[in-house]
């Protein structure tokens, strides 16, 4: 029983040319300088900053995703290796510092030395190394956003201002770098567009909660995650994102899911693989095992729950945004919280947990988290291991027995829960 | 009479099970091979040897289950179930009190929650490398140069084991060599080994609720050091049948006897509560 489904929408055709538009745009800029480009994080990242000067978001984590879904990450990260970088260093970082050194770009084309390279680390303090290491190949300058870490339910005013405070320092350094006054009705405008976007995103996310979900919260949604961090704050991100909303509400009306027979619901927690991203995809296809939502899908932003961009306090909810709606900032318990809710609100059966080796910030942590689901909650949870970006960690034979037989259990339970 | 069987492709050894459910289940034959290069021929050698042994065609076999890591590469076989399913099953079928089950093989090791009908309630592997299992066990004798089926029983010997602290396969080899380069007792080496092992496997098994009754399952079972450094770490009895080494095989072949009743197919789970008088 091998069932290898996967939506194929115009949406995909969509996302592929605007991801493509936004390369050429690097290309343009690595070639004549224009437009500015600013390297930031994906998760806390402050893309509506960008749109007053007309800048171009760099996200190295695409790149290096980029790469490891073409099957080209290993070369690169065995460059950063021969640098000095430790075998359990994070693989995207190595990608990215390998490719730095050896010119590869997930498309052929070319990267521009950022204009400004802002690290806007938020739970990953990885980062701080990773920018302070890219300024210093690259010469490019590096400015620092301090996001403290959630320490409480809500972030504290100071918290807030702490940030509003840096996002202002920000728009004078990216002044004096691009030699463009900030267009401060730009910046509000752009902030719009994501409140619209989000909410368009959201909708998605919560079509998933019909059975059959019309699409792959986690394998599916990473395709629409790409236009969600570079063009949430434009027009045309705001069009993509009714397309795909349209597309898959339609999916959803006519019952369509993305298995003949939706045999289970997950919840996903963690990256996938993107080295052997269709393998992985396969084996839960294998079980017609459908995500309806993964914790991934929100390292961008998590507006399902209600957050959303506010362009009558642009400044404030961006920070807001950068301090706690998105996972990577978020503390354990938070955490907990919100895989919860997936798994009541979405109707889940179980969830799995992918542990990325290379990234011990944010995987650690997550046997106790499995406990807590398994023993606490009694929720069937899953632990696998395997990495994100570097193709050495994943051992196809034990993935696939720990996941065939976590669905073996779950059969059995499902068959046998009339009897109990 | 139905007559089933079970092949269990491990990554040392490649393990077959023969049963019939004429007159209360029986198992007909067992038969075990090394598994060697060609996963695909080994299974094929134990299924014919343990044809032979049970006197039978391999027509006669109504269906076939097959498990381990190598269960994809059984060309002849029906169906395939994990092994982690299977050594729950198995362990079950033998012994009906049994909930957990903790299974050390050549390459992996597991610890398994077993339900009442055999069900696998939750389970936890090792990691990917080869640490705490059967493969340790096997380099620690070689650099001993002592038999593999002789560093258990020698290890029972130990009077003050000694610390070992890596449990890395590899670097154990250094370990060893360096307390035999001190003049330490090669039963006090072993011992140290055998303890280390137990406490990596338990400290896995921990992140289950251990019930009792708690068995042993895999090759590594047949080690008599190995079971009593688990009794000692993890403070309670293991019971261990004469067939822990067969259990994967076995509960394939339970499988494959639930197939042809129709009792059970994943995807179309009937229960196999028929067989257990209902529930």
């Amino acid at each position: 029983m091998t069932e290898k489904t996967e939506y194929r929408g115009s949406i995909h055709q969509r996302q592929k040319d605007l991801m493509l538009a936004w390369y050429e745009k690097l290309d343009r800029a690595a070639n004549t300088g224009d437009p500015p480009t600013v390297s930031m994080m994906i998760s806390g990242n402050c893309v509506e900053l960008l749109e007053g000067f007309g800048a171009v978001p760099i996200y190295p984590e695409v790149n290096a995703l980029q790469l490891a879904i073409r099957h080209q990450s290993l070369d690169p990260i065995l460059a950063a290796e021969e640098l000095g970088y430790a075998a359990d260093n994070c693989a995207y970082v190595k990608a990215d510092i390998g490719c730095m050194l050896k010119g590869i770009t997930p498309t052929g084309g070319k990267l521009p030395t950022p204009t400004l390279i802002l690290c806007n680390f938020v739970g990953c303090n990885t980062y701080l190394k990773w920018f302070e290491h890219t300024a210093k190949i690259t010469g490019a300058p590096l400015y620092v956003i301090d996001i403290p870490f959630m320490r409480t339910d809500e972030p504290m005013k100071a918290d807030v201002e702490y940030v509003v405070r840096q996002l202002h320092e920000t728009v004078q350094k990216l002044e004096q770098l691009t030699g463009r006054e900030f267009d401060f009705e730009r910046f509000r405008q752009a902030v719009d567009c994501s409140r619209r976007t989000e909410d368009l995103w959201s909708q998605i996310k919560h079509l998933a909660r019909s059975r059959p979900s019309p699409f792959d919260a986690y394998f599916d949604a990473i395709t629409l995650m790409g236009p969600l961090y570079v063009h949430r704050a434009k027009p045309e991100g705001v069009e993509f994102f009714e397309a795909a909303l349209a597309e898959l509400k339609a999916k959803r009306d006519a019952g369509q899911g993305v298995y003949e027979k939706e045999h289970y619901r997950l919840v996903m927690e963690g990256p996938p693989p993107y080295p052997y991203f269709r393998t992985f995809r396969d084996m839960f296809a294998k079980w017609q095992a459908c995500a309806v939502a993964s914790t991934y899908s929100t390292v961008g932003g998590l507006w399902e729950f209600g957050f959303r961009h506010d362009p009558d306090k642009p400044f404030e909810s961006v920070a807001l945004h950068m301090l706690e709606q998105n996972v990577t900032n978020r503390n354990y318990l938070q955490r907990y919280e919100q895989i919860r809710r997936y798994v009541e609100e979405w109707n889940a059966d179980g969830i799995i947990i992918h542990f990325v080796k290379s990234c011990r910030l944010f995987s650690a942590g997550q046997g106790d988290m499995r406990d807590y689901f398994t023993k606490q909650l009694g929720i069937p949870t899953l632990y696998i291991e395997s990495d994100l970006e570097d193709p050495r960690y994943f051992s196809e034979a034990q993935i696939r027995t720990r996941i065939d037989a976590f669905f073996e259990s779950l059969e059995h339970s499902k068959a046998t829960a009339h009897w109990t | 009479m139905r007559i089933a069987a079970g092949v269990d492709v491990g990554s040392t050894q490649t393990k077959a099970v023969i049963l019939s459910d004429d007159d209360g289940m029986k198992i007909l034959a067992r038969s075990l091979v090394d598994t060697g290069a060609n996963v695909q021929k080994a299974a094929e050698r134990a299924f014919d040897k343990c044809c032979a042994e049970a006197g039978m065609q391999t027509a006669d076999v109504g269906y076939i289950v097959g498990t381990g890591y190598g269960r994809y590469k059984i060309a002849f076989g029906n169906t395939q179930v994990t092994e982690i399913s299977c050594h729950a099953k198995g362990a079950q079928f033998l012994s009906p009190a049994i909930r957990t089950v903790i299974d050390m093989g050549g390459q992996d090791s597991k610890a398994i929650s077993v339900g009442p009908i055999g069900e696998v309630l939750d389970f936890v592997m090792n990691d990917k490398c080869a640490a705490g299992t059967g493969r340790f066990l096997a380099n620690a004798a070689e650099v001993m140069g002592i038999g593999l089926d002789e560093i258990g029983p020698l290890s029972l010997k130990a009077t003050r084991p000694v610390k070992i602290a890596t449990v890395c396969t590899v670097f154990v080899e250094s370990d060893i060599l360096s307390y035999l380069a001190q003049g330490k007792k090669g039963e006090d080496i072993l011992g140290g080994v055998h303890l280390a092992i137990a406490k990596r496997t338990v400290s896995l098994a921990r992140r289950l609720n251990i019930e009792p009754e708690v068995t042993m399952t895999g090759g590594v079972a047949r080690n008599i050091g190995m079971v009593r450094a688990l009794e000692e770490v993890l403070g309670r009895k293991i019971e261990i049948s004469p067939d822990a080494h067969f259990m994967g095989a076995l509960g394939a072949a339970l499988f494959a006897i639930n197939k042809l009743d129709q009792s059970f197919e994943f995807g179309t789970w009937k229960g196999d509560h028929a067989n257990r008088g209902g529930h």
